[in-house]
Parts: structure tokens; sequence; C-alpha cells
């Protein structure tokens, strides 16, 4: 078995395959997997010199061999993946080569495709398709999977997930970093690692796009993160070009002499990529054989990833926003049950803009379905934001789901020392990573004693063990009871924080706000506390980063312990803030009316403006006074060419902060709200450009419109039925290009069908009336006001 | 003015119009803002072209049918593939905007656009001074969608470029590009210099565009 050799000897792969064939006739636009078909003996001939010269493990020829990227009429994928195993086995059989161990590796590259939510690809159809090259990929025989060439870490978690659940191999993975040490799709090296290391991959590394020059500072940062052996597969140089063909310049000789100091640096399993030749290799082997294999550390570093970004723990202390939460707050309540995802989206992004490090989100309602709420929101929220999410939930399913379709390693809320959580929680922890929080409770409460909550927080991590789960992936919470009622819960905590971290040299991490439930004027004491808790070694406070009193401590707190070098980040916050506060406030007062201040598009003037106004004139007023015209004033100049797009959006946005304000106090007053009309939006199925439906969707709303909007690639069923369940009379449907307009008319056929009395207004860049009338539309909108025109006139 | 600024005007709608002057500085501060999530990749390759007649020609297995690129092409036999994209990052943050402020979600867009079109311009700029060695020219480049050179050649350009790996730009089933704000596109190549072609805008057949080139 190959797992048994694995770091503890240097193991050699092959090089290129792909420059191969080309030299050998390979036409542009021909898919190179059918040559285990067409040309099988040249494709065994090439794994032949592999092996002869040196490799023990043979990559088979069937990198775009899955569902996605091969397609082609003539052979089925089994064919094609049964031959390139076949292929390969036959090379070792034939080559001279006495009788050395060697490996297939069935190499699986990646769909071509991106994943939602950049892309259109599912998470689960990339699952599916890799999984299908998995399993055809072990019954032809092969000796383990090697995922490789990857630039989104999503897609290799499809891929991972696929080869482990479906097959028993080894696991191995490398992707392809730019000179700037990160993944096309903008991963750094942290980040991959924590992620493959969480989904307990056998080995990793970094493959194609560099020459081993370039690789060198990439491996150094890699080995400095992963506690696993380590690939590296290098080009032979970076790409060249010469009378229209693309060739590489590392000679065997220099290639080998790079690769010394990569294996000195680190790399237990070495070969080549693009460009190398099994004369590459063989010089490659004979320089380093004699090499020791660097022995694999466990580096113990708690890092959490997503999409593009990694943030470490243990470093000063990280903030995790508290307020994507429904506990206590109403507005959230009503947005989850409206299934308004922008508002929970909006929470997330005012949380990153005041500063968190990572997002706690907490979806939990009685009456929603909670695992497809939290699967959509931490999309749409890993779609608008990089940073880590903290799946918050004690719904396991829920839980599952989400770790599933993370992209990255997240953060966990929670576990406790109770068994059932732990036995539910932690195998989810070892099937697909993640930074779990430990809650020092367990079956008898929660202690009152420091030395309680230690000896939970040891029951912990020794049942993570059991599991394979290390410390590192353990943060402890050492909780903390409100002052109100429980005199010592401060003090108690702070202990507790002290000893855990002292003793067990584990992160921690608090809920800081609980501690002042039920006093006055809380942030005074949370605020405190916090800083206090920072003292006793808080790694992570879970807090709300819009509180101004909670981000002073926090500055303050890393410039007193000098983990704010120079001061820097005090400083970029705090050096003229009383200055501009003054100046806002002293140049619009009592100078600009609310109409103008829409008018000039001034958005938080129009929010301050509302609420002084509200003090003393009656809601409905400031609508009908100040906010009406000033938006027909608008509306007309863009109709007449005197106002632009830009113009009438930053009035439109300025007006729907104004709206805000009021429909809060009307709210508050207990008053009915007002009846509004409703218009389902969407951008029709096939298309992902959703700007222009989303400038029609601000305007509607700002003439009090209730938009239901559906999002982009929108499939006409989905139109249809919620056209028929909220009784809508107005869809307005929006395409970029001649392709999807397709869509639109099929939309238009479906709701003529089944909801004939709805109308349907269309709009986007490729359409014109002409266009318009053939697909049978009531309405061309040619501009967004257009829209809200036609709108006002079928509802009137 | 520099050029993608006054891109970016003209695809915001503005015409011959002013712009004012607080749009003109969301305007600069988005390019900042652009520049520095954006990763600009691109990658060419340069192949022979066999006429079969005038509207029709092949790379490689790839067989192309289009009368107005048959145009753009004529007296060219080789050709170069181009891809380009601004990356994923962009993307994100058009999202971002897109739910939070949607006056700056327009001028993102199309500041991008633009940021976009003048890194293909840079990239092509160097291929052509390349080629300028070898006494070859240059023709405007011509991306699927333009005229009737249909849209679903994107598919093979992407492919024999390998644009997933070299530069991370894939595309959906519906021919869009992922990342959104990327380019595919041909570039002739021929051995003389020709007077000055039209390049794709004036190509289009939608005469009434609010965006015209020719237009204004």
């Amino acid at each position: 078995m190959i797992t048994e050799r694995l770091g503890k000897e240097l193991l050699f792969f092959d090089g290129g395959m792909g420059t191969l064939l080309q030299e050998k006739g390979l036409l542009p636009g021909e898919l190179p997997e059918t040559w285990n078909i067409t040309h099988a003996d040249e494709i065994t001939d090439i794994h032949r010199q592999y092996f002869e010269a040196g490799s023990d493990i043979v990559l088979t020829n069937t990198f775009g061999a899955n569902a996605l990227k091969f397609q082609d009429d003539t052979f089925p994928l089994k064919d094609i993946i049964d031959t390139a195993v076949r292929n390969a086995k036959k090379a070792a059989l034939f080559a001279d080569i006495e009788d050395r161990e060697t490996y297939i590796a069935l190499d699986i590259g990646p769909t071509g495709k991106l994943l939602k939510p950049m892309g259109d690809l599912d998470f689960e159809t990339a699952y599916e398709t890799f999984k299908e090259v998995a399993v055809l990929g072990e019954e032809a025989g092969a000796d383990l999977i090697h995922i490789e060439t990857m630039s989104d870490t999503y897609e290799v978690k499809a891929a991972v997930l696929a080869a482990k659940e479906n097959t028993s191999l080894p696991v191995f993975v490398t992707l392809i970093f730019d000179e700037r040490g990160k993944l096309l799709t903008g991963a750094d090296v942290p980040s991959v690692v924590a992620m493959l290391e969480g989904l307990r991959v056998n080995a990793l590394g970094i493959n194609c796009g560099l020459g081993p020059k370039q690789m060198l500072p990439i491996l150094s940062q890699i080995a400095e993160y992963t506690s696993l052996p380590i690939i590296v597969k290098p080009n032979a140089g970076l790409p060249k070009q010469r009378d229209g063909v693309t060739y590489y310049d590392v000679s065997p000789a220099e290639f080998a002499k790079t690769m010394e100091e990569i294996v000195k640096k680190g790399a237990v399993l070495v070969g080549g990529c693009c460009g190398t030749t099994p004369e590459h290799i063989r010089e490659m082997i004979a320089a380093v054989c004699d090499f020791p294999a660097v022995p694999c550390t466990p580096k113990g570093r708690t890092i959490v990833s997503s999409y593009g970004r990694s943030i470490e723990i243990g470093t000063g202390s990280k903030i995790i926003g508290e307020r994507i939460n429904p506990t206590g707050k109403k507005k959230f309540k009503e947005a989850l049950k409206e299934h308004r995802i922008d508002y929970i989206i909006k929470e997330g992004i005012a949380q990153e803009e005041a500063g968190a490090h990572i997002l706690d989100v907490n979806v939990g309602l009685p009456d929603i379905d909670e695992v497809a709420m939290m699967k959509e929101v931490i999309q749409q929220l890993q779609s608008v934001t990089s940073l880590p999410l903290q799946i918050d939930t004690v719904d396991v399913n829920a839980m599952e789901a989400a770790m599933r379709i993370y992209n990255g390693k997240p953060m966990i809320n929670s576990v406790s020392g109770k068994k059932d959580s732990m036995n539910q929680v932690f195998p989810l922890i070892k099937k697909y990573g993640g930074v779990v929080v430990g809650l020092t409770l367990d079956e008898n409460g929660i202690p009152d004693t420091a030395q309680g909550r230690l000896e939970i927080a040891k029951k912990i991590l020794a049942s993570a063990a059991l599991y394979g789960i290390e410390k590192k992936d353990i943060i402890i919470d050492v909780l903390c009871m409100t002052i109100s009622s429980e005199p010592n819960g401060a003090k108690t905590t702070l202990e507790a924080l002290h000893l855990i971290k002292n003793t067990l040299g584990v992160q921690t991490v608090l809920g800081v706000s609980n501690i002042s439930f039920g006093l006055p004027n809380r942030p005074i004491i949370n605020s405190n506390f916090y800083t206090m808790a920072m003292q006793q070694g808080l790694s992570v406070g879970i807090i709300n980063p819009l509180s101004e009193e909670m981000m002073k401590s926090y500055y303050a707190y890393h410039a007193l312990v000098n983990l704010d070098e120079n001061c820097e980040h005090y400083i970029s916050h705090y050096a003229n803030q009383e200055l501009s506060g003054l100046t806002v406030i002293g140049e619009h007062k009592g100078e600009l009316t609310l109409q103008s201040i829409i008018e000039k598009g001034l958005k938080d003037d129009a929010t301050r403006i509302t609420q002084t106004l509200l003090e003393t004139n009656e809601p409905l007023d400031i609508i009908n006074q100040e906010l009406i015209p000033a938006l027909d004033v608008v509306g007309r100049g863009f109709e007449k060419g005197t106002v632009f797009l830009p113009q009438l959006l930053m009035s439109a946005e300025a007006a729907k902060n104004a709206f805000a304000v009021i429909k809060d106090v009307i709210a508050r007053s207990g008053a009915p709200a007002e009846h509004m009309d409703k218009v389902v939006l969407a951008t029709v199925k096939g298309d992902i450009h959703d700007i222009g439906k989303n400038i029609v969707k601000v305007l509607l709303e700002n003439y009090s419109f209730d938009v239901i909007d559906l999002g982009k690639d929108v499939p006409p069923e989905l139109i249809v039925q919620t056209v028929l369940e909220q009784e809508v009379k107005l869809v307005g449907l929006s395409a970029l290009m001649t392709t999807t307009v397709v869509s639109m008319e099929e939309t238009i056929r479906l709701l003529r069908k089944e909801a004939p009395d709805c109308k349907v207004m269309v709009g986007g860049a490729v359409l014109n009336q002409d266009y318009a009338d053939m697909i049978g539309a009531d309405f061309y909108g040619k501009d967004a006001m257009q829209s809200v025109y036609y709108a006002q006139k079928l509802f009137s | 003015m520099d050029k993608k600024t006054r891109e970016a005007i003209r695809y915001l709608g503005y015409g011959k119009n002013a712009v004012d002057e607080k749009t003109l500085s969301l305007i600069s501060k988005t390019f900042q803002s652009l520049e520095s999530v954006a990763v600009k990749k691109s990658i060419y390759r340069i192949f022979n072209i066999v006429h079969e007649d005038e509207n029709n020609f092949s790379i490689g297995k790839v067989h192309i049918h289009s009368r107005n690129l048959g145009k753009n092409l004529r007296g060219c036999n080789k050709i170069v593939l181009f891809g380009a994209t601004l990356g994923a990052g962009v993307d994100l943050l058009m999202n971002r905007y897109n739910i939070t402020d949607m006056a700056q979600a327009v001028i993102m867009q199309s500041c991008a656009a633009a940021l976009l079109e003048e890194y293909c311009d840079e990239c092509q700029d160097a291929i052509a001074a390349k080629l300028s060695l070898e006494q070859l020219y240059l023709r405007p480049r011509f991306s699927p969608g333009y005229g009737d050179f249909d849209i679903s050649y994107q598919k093979p350009l992407m492919m024999i470029l390998d644009c997933a790996k070299t530069i991370g730009l894939t595309m959906t089933d519906g021919y869009m590009m992922t990342p959104t704000k990327s380019v595919t596109a041909v570039i002739g190549i021929s051995p003389s210099k020709e007077p000055c072609h039209k390049s794709g805008c004036e190509e289009c057949t939608k005469k009434d565009c609010l965006y015209r080139r020719d237009s204004l």
C-alpha cells in the first residue's frame, strides 16, 4: 500500500503527458483522452518510458475525462477510463523495471466550469461528476486518486468528497498557484491547506502553472502550514511561444538541480507537469534519490478559511460578528420568515465593514426549514464576502448540510461535553473539517468553578482525539453567566479563561454580550468585560462589531499590548473621527430640505434628516410633500435626458433610506401597513446578469411596490409557481443576451397558460419593441423608469 | 480624462452630456477599488487558419462559419486566440454593491467593463509589438457574439486555450463567461498592414443601441 510509504521515503511521479501528445500529433480542439483508445500504443509507450525513468506513480491519461468536460459522441466515459487504467497497467507490466513496486494514479482534473455562486455549476452536480470518474477508476483498478491542477477550493472539495465517500482509495490533491502564491480564484496557501487537511486527504501540494524555481517560495509556505506529505510537480519552466507553438525550456539538468532544493525544503512526492519528459524525471531522480525525506511534523495552527481568505486564530484576538442571529431581533425574524435574504446578507456586509474577521450564521426559527435556509444564506454570503463563517445551529442536519456546501474550512458552533452532542458533532468535523467551538457544559450543566469547566474542556479534547480531531481544531468556550443573576459570573469566566488557556494550550472563545443580560446600558459592561477577557487570553470574541464601544475596546487593547504595530489600526480608525463627525453635521444643518437631499442622492443625510423631520411631521406628509416630489423630479429628468442612470439610482438609494426610517416609525406606531401591489422580478433561466433587474427593483420599491425578487437564472416553473401562490398581477423579466431571450419567451408562454391574467413586462440589452412583441410580452421597458410607469398605470 | 474613464461614462449612458462631479469622483474611486481586487490574467496562442471559402475556415479540428469574421480575416493565414479576465474578486464586489447600493453597482459595472477593455488593448498591443518584428500585423479583435460570429464558438475557443486552467475563465451552459468580466476573442494576423478596420461595436447590427460608439 502506498499509504504505508507516504512521508517516510521519497516517491516519484511521472512528468508531462499533454505536451508529449501534442508532439505526437494531437490537434488543437482534439480531446486527448480519446487517444487512450485511438492511440493506445502511444499512450502506453509514454507511461512505460516514465516507469523506466524511475517513476513510482504514473497518472492515467484521464485529466479531462469527466462528463462535463469530455463530450464525445464516439466513446463512452467508461471505456475511456477503463482503457486509460489498462494502458498504464500494461506499461508497468512491460516496463524494464525489475520488480519495483509501482502505482497507478487515477488522474482527475477540473471540470472546466465554475461552481455557484460565481458560476452556474451546482456543488452536487460537480460532486456527481467526480463520483462517476472516481468509481470508474477504482473499478478499473487504479491504486490511488490524484486530483490535480485545481484552481478553486470549492471544486476541490466536491472532488475530494466524491472520492472519499465512494471509493476506498487514498486521495492526493495538488493545486495550481500563481506567483503571488494564490489560486486563480484568490485563495491563499493557508486556506487551501486548512481545507484539505480538514477533508483528511492523504497528501497535498502544487502542480502546473509555474516552473520549479517559482514554486520554491510557495512550497516554503505550504511546509509552514501543513502536517501532511507534500507533493510538488512543476512545469519545465514558464510557457513560451515560438512559431505558434507553446514550449517549455527548462532542461532536464536544470530541472533536476532545482528539484534538489525542492526536496530539501520538504517535498516528499515529486514529479513534473507540462513540458517535462521522461528525461526530466530520470535526471531528477538521479539527483535526489539519496536524499532523506523531510519528516512531516504537526503544525498545530488553528485556521478557518473561506473562498479566498484564511484567518489564523491565536495571533491577537479575533472578532466573530454575532449579528446574523434572530434571537431577540424582531426585524431579523420577519426577514427570515418572509425569505428576505438580502436583509440577512446586509447584516453580514455591515459587520465586515465594521471589522469582523468571521461571521456567525444562525438562522434557526421554529417555523422555517432551517436546513434549506442555512444552505441558502451560506451560499449567498459566500458570494458577497470572503470572510470565513461560523455555522451556528443546534440542528445537526442543518449543520451537516451547511458544512457540506461551505467553501473552505468553517467554524462550527458548537459541541458540548455532553455525550450525545459529541457523538453527533465530531463525526461531522472528522468528515468535512472545521474548527469547532467546545462549550464547557455537560449533562450536569455548567460548572460554577473554573476547575470544573477545565475538566469538561479536557473531556472534550480527549473525546475529539478519539476521532482523530486535533486540539488545533477545538476552541473552548468557557461560557459566561450574566452578573445580574450570578454575581461571580464574570470572575469565574475570567479565571476559567486563564486556567484553560494555560493548562491546555487551547484556543478560547466567548459570547461576550451575555455578561450584561438584564442590566441597563449594556455596552458599558460588555466593552469592559471584553477587554478583561482579552487580557486573560481570549482568542476569539463573539461580539457585535457595529457597537462602537466594543470596537474601541478591541482597538485599544491591541494597541496597549503591542499587538498593533505602531498603533497603525488604532490610528487609522480614530485619528480623524471626531473631525469628520463635526463637519457632516455642520454642513447640512438646516440648509437642505429632504426633497433636495433626495434629488442630490445623499444617502446618509437622507436617513438623518428624515429622523429629524419625523420629530415634528406626520410620516405621510413627509412622503407626499418631500419624497414623492423628489422622485418625480428625478424621474422626469431621467426621461428628458438631463439626469443619468447613476444619479437616478443615487436618488433612489437616498429615498430608500428615508422610506426605511418612515416605515419603522409607522410599524412602531401600530398603524396597519399600507397595501402594496406585488411585482415579481426575475432574470430568466440561463442568464446570470442581474444588474438590469436590480435597477428596476430599487425603483419599483421607491414607488411602493412589493417586489418579489427571484434572482437570476430563474426557471420558468418557479416564476409561474410564485405568481400563482402569491396572486401576482405583474411579472418583470430581464435577459441580457439573444441566447437567453429564448428562455424569456418560454417563461411568457408558460405564464400565459398557467396564469393568463398576469401581465408581463420585459427589458434587457438585446430587446427592443419588435422583439418584445415577437415573444408576446405585454410591455417593453426601454429603461427602468418606463417599467415603473407601466406598473403604476396597471395598478391605478 | 483618460480613455477608460470616457468609456465608463459612455457605458453609463451619458452620451455627449457632461458628467456631474459626484459621479465623476465615484468613477475614479471605483477604478481604484477595482484595481485592488482585480487579478488580471490573459492567455493567447497563435494558430494557422485554413480558409475553405470566404465564410468558412478552420483552426485545427475546429470549423468556423461566419460572414462577418470571414471579412475581418480576409488575407490572414494565422490567427491569435485570446482570452482575458479580471477575476472572480470583481464579481464578488459587484454582487455586494448589487445588494447595498445600486448606484455604486452600475458605476462599478461600467468601470469594470472599461477596465477590461483597457486591459485587452494592452495585451493586444503587446502581441502586436512582438509580431511586428516579423512584419506581421494584427486585425481588430473579434469576439464570439459580434455580428454573425456565433457566441457558441466561445466553447471551442476556451477549450483550445484551456482557459479554465490557464486563467481561471469558464463558461456557463448558456455561453456566458464566469467570472463575468472576461473576454474571449480572435485576432487575425496578416502579412500586410491594412487600413484600420472597424472594431467590434460598430459592426453590431443593433443600430438603435444607446451605447453605440458611432452613434455619438
